[in-house]
């Protein structure tokens, strides 16, 4: 089966339009109403999105959900279906130069040598020709790469390809900075040096826009989260509202005795949904009723049995997930190093 | 932020050309492939005559006839001096059809200067009974060779009872060069007819100057009432050698670009690419760059035989208004090849399932070389006037005519051609455009006829 990816022409609305949708918002991307089908496939279901400036925001959900879609549709790689896309007040394709993009599909010219890629790709972006080497000799050091300069991108470790890749979507200092999984396939400690480098440029007031089907990584990250499942945006909101909306509902209970059998005890406190074994931890986890105080669950466990600890789990991305979609993030176990 | 300047189209498109140009023409394989090889070619014939000189051993010894009538020997030996011998490859040289024209036709004196040095005895034995004594003495080599000439081979008419012509033998060592062995047979050949003439009491010298066929001066007459030297090479070879120089140039930076793109496409550079500049703009970097290197081919294979047409003295068979039609033609012929090269590459996942999709275009653009000889015979025929308008051969099959004819194609065809031509080329560039949109973010099975007509149709 192909996997059908039709661009077509982008439905231009007239730039009256997009003054005033701009003039409305301090949003560094805008969607509305955007559909995206391939062949019968709906991967994008009439998304209505504002990435505000300065942020750092997260497109999460399962492999599939239409993040990657969602990306290139910002970046004018393929074009809606449906609705219109504002990126940097501007039409998706004449804001390409203030755009950095880390695709999810990783690639170097092979042959071409690490500094003379990346001022290729630096001169694509409108950087002109003077003090490009200085530019580049710093981003490699930033990445601590220096050694590599001179080598052809075949001869780099996949790790230190991902690290040119990176350079290559921030070296002409874009106003946003679009990365799609860039932790997929880091070890940890460049996973890290990836994660202080994405903190910097957020902190430099780069608005970046960050997908990962990997929930930890987000929560990390991001001060700003777009759930997407089966091509819609189920939930559009900052770290703090999503803690403030989504109260913790799971009560982690560790028995002295470390008695798997003390988990059913456990779970015929009232107010409890359900319990369950975690062996790893030697601790039930006791799903909370949304009617009741998780305080008055923790006081009658303690009342129950002797326990070692008892503690309020605080809800992660994970639980948003179930909470809003009814089922576990289908890809969430994997780990992504972030 | 950085000190960006606005990247142009036009930039970005010039970016992607002068590197595609850059790792095309800038490289070993290049290099090696375009230019190392073709002039150690050319090096390697050049030094081959040479070669064959100093491999060359003189001919010395002693060739024993037994002829029983004692006149075929003289005859022999008279054959087998020197200058008989240079002179006899010289004849033959300047009589082979495709060189007799060959304008500064020296060529025939050069070749002759490469014979190695003579010195042959020729000895007449008349008694057959010594056969046995002699055939010894070829086996270890003491002669150079024996003849043995039957006394009936110099009859009026040599026939044997059925009817047969009669042969002559000679016996050569197993080491003797075949071209020795040639010579040696040829010489003992006209020495019998010698005798034979000289048997009827008939004078060789007249009887050969009256049996020799006149040589022929053909002028062509054009309607206009032009007349022109007939010439066999220029009418044949040459539309051909300009054709394939326009074959190579095209179709080798053709499938630089249908590698490129695949190459592009299998690594994932694509989407990184895409990010930076529009499809459009990628296809023209692309085409551009590789017209570049097409342009480097066709200026050096082309240079190289125009000097060799001058060396020969044969520079006045190109006219500047023929170089001036080629180059048009080159234009038109790569942008067909170049954007047909680009769509496919940008529509397969590897050279394989490039072939399936190339093919049917391919054998629209062997036309040529398959018409090629009627064609260059008769340039305004109706196969040459017919083949002429159909695309993407029709510039191949163009300069096929415009360079075999030795009387002008009608300008109007000229003219029509290019106009039709470079129709075509916008459908070619249009077609392309909009299938290289698609399929440069295709992944999974090529795509089927059918569903390439659906991209024509979509994007």
């Amino acid at each position: 089966m192909l996997r059908l990816q039709f661009p077509r022409l982008l439905q231009r609305q007239p730039l009256s339009n997009y003054i005033t949708l701009h003039s409305m918002t301090t949003s560094a991307v805008n969607l509305r109403a955007v559909w995206k089908r391939f062949g019968k496939t709906e991967a994008v279901r009439g998304i209505d999105l504002d990435v505000p400036d300065g942020s750092l925001t997260g497109f999460i959900g399962p492999n599939g959900a239409g993040k990657s879609t969602t990306i290139r549709m910002i970046m004018s790689i393929i074009h809606p279906d449906e609705g219109s896309v504002q990126v940097l007040g501007a039409d998706a394709i004449s804001a390409k130069d203030r755009i950095g993009y880390l695709p999810e599909e990783r690639g170097l010219y092979r042959r071409m040598r690490v500094t003379e890629f990346l001022k290729f790709m630096a001169t694509l972006k409108g950087l002109p020709g003077a003090g490009l080497d200085a530019r580049v000799n710093a981003w490699l050091e930033r990445v601590q790469l220096t050694d590599a300069s001179k080598k052809r991108c075949q001869e780099l470790s996949k790790g230190q390809q991902q690290k040119i890749q990176f350079i290559a979507s921030v070296i002409h200092d874009p106003e946003l900075i679009i990365l799609d999984e860039p932790f997929s396939g880091l070890d940890p400690v460049n996973a890290r040096l990836i994660n202080r480098l994405i903190r910097d440029l957020h902190d430099a007031g780069r608005t970046i826009i960050f997908s990962t089907h990997v929930m930890h990584q987000a929560e990390q990250l991001c001060d700003r989260i777009v759930l997407i499942n089966h091509g819609e945006k189920i939930l559009d909101a900052s770290m703090t509202e999503i803690h403030a909306r989504f109260d913790p509902r799971t009560v982690q209970v560790e028995p002295s005795s470390h008695n798997p059998a003390d988990a059913s005890r456990l779970g015929a406190l009232p107010g409890v949904e359900r319990a369950q074994w975690n062996p790893e931890r030697h601790a039930a986890e006791l799903t909370i009723a949304r009617d009741v105080d998780p305080q008055d669950v923790m006081r009658a466990a303690i009342a129950l049995m002797p326990v070692r600890t008892v503690e309020l789990r605080k809800t992660t991305l994970d639980d948003v997930f179930v909470e809003l979609v009814g089922e576990a993030m289908p890809s969430s176990e994997e780990s992504g190093n972030g | 932020m950085a000190d960006r300047m606005h990247a142009s189209p036009m930039r970005r498109v010039w970016t992607i050309a002068f590197r595609e140009f850059r790792h095309t023409v800038i490289t070993k394989g290049f290099i090696f492939g375009a230019v190392v090889m073709p002039v150690v070619m050319f090096a390697a014939i050049a030094a081959l005559g040479l070669l064959i000189g100093m491999q060359m051993t003189p001919v010395v010894g002693t060739l024993v006839v037994i002829d029983e009538s004692g006149t075929v020997a003289a005859f022999a030996a008279e054959e087998l001096t020197p200058e008989q011998v240079a002179k006899d490859m010289h004849e033959s040289l300047r009589r082979n059809s495709a060189l007799k024209n060959w304008p500064g036709s020296d060529a025939a004196q050069q070749a002759t200067a490469s014979l190695p040095s003579i010195d042959v005895k020729v000895e007449s034995v008349q008694d057959a009974n010594r056969v046995d004594e002699l055939r010894a003495k070829v086996q270890d080599g003491s002669l150079l060779g024996l003849a043995i000439v039957s006394p009936e081979l110099l009859n009026a008419n040599p026939m044997d009872a059925e009817g047969n012509e009669l042969t002559f033998t000679l016996i050569v060592p197993t080491r003797s060069a075949p071209r020795l062995t040639g010579m040696l047979e040829k010489s003992i050949a006209k020495a019998i007819v010698k005798a034979r003439v000289q048997r009827v009491g008939t004078d060789y010298t007249s009887l050969k100057a009256l049996l020799a066929l006149p040589e022929t001066s053909v002028r062509r007459m054009s309607t206009e009432g032009a007349e022109a030297d007939e010439n066999a090479i220029a009418k044949t070879l040459l539309p051909m050698g300009f054709m394939m120089l326009l074959w190579i140039a095209t179709f080798a930076s053709g499938q630089y670009l249908l590698t490129t793109t695949i190459e592009e496409k299998a690594s994932k550079v694509m989407e990184v690419l895409l990010s930076a500049v529009s499809p459009m703009e990628l296809l023209c970097g692309k085409i551009i760059g590789y017209a570049m290197v097409s342009a480097v081919m066709l200026g050096m294979y082309g240079a190289l035989g125009i000097a060799g047409l001058s060396a020969a003295a044969m520079g006045d068979l190109v006219s500047p208004g023929m170089l001036i039609l080629m180059l048009v033609y080159f234009v038109m012929a790569y942008a067909f090849v170049s954007i047909m090269m680009a769509s496919v590459g940008s529509a397969v996942n590897d050279l394989r399932e490039a072939q399936s999709l190339v093919t049917p275009a391919m054998l629209i653009l062997t036309l040529p070389i398959m018409l090629w000889l009627p064609i260059s015979e008769q340039p305004n025929g109706w196969i040459a006037t017919i083949s002429s308008f159909i695309p993407p051969a029709i510039p191949f099959v163009m300069v096929l005519r415009v360079t075999a004819s030795n009387e002008q194609i009608d300008t109007w065809q000229v003219i029509l051609s290019l106009v039709w031509g470079f129709a075509w080329v916008g459908v070619f560039v249009w077609g392309g455009a909009k299938i290289f949109r698609v399929g440069v973010l295709m992944q999974g099975k090529p795509p089927s006829p059918r569903e390439l007509i659906k991209w024509l149709r979509m994007a």
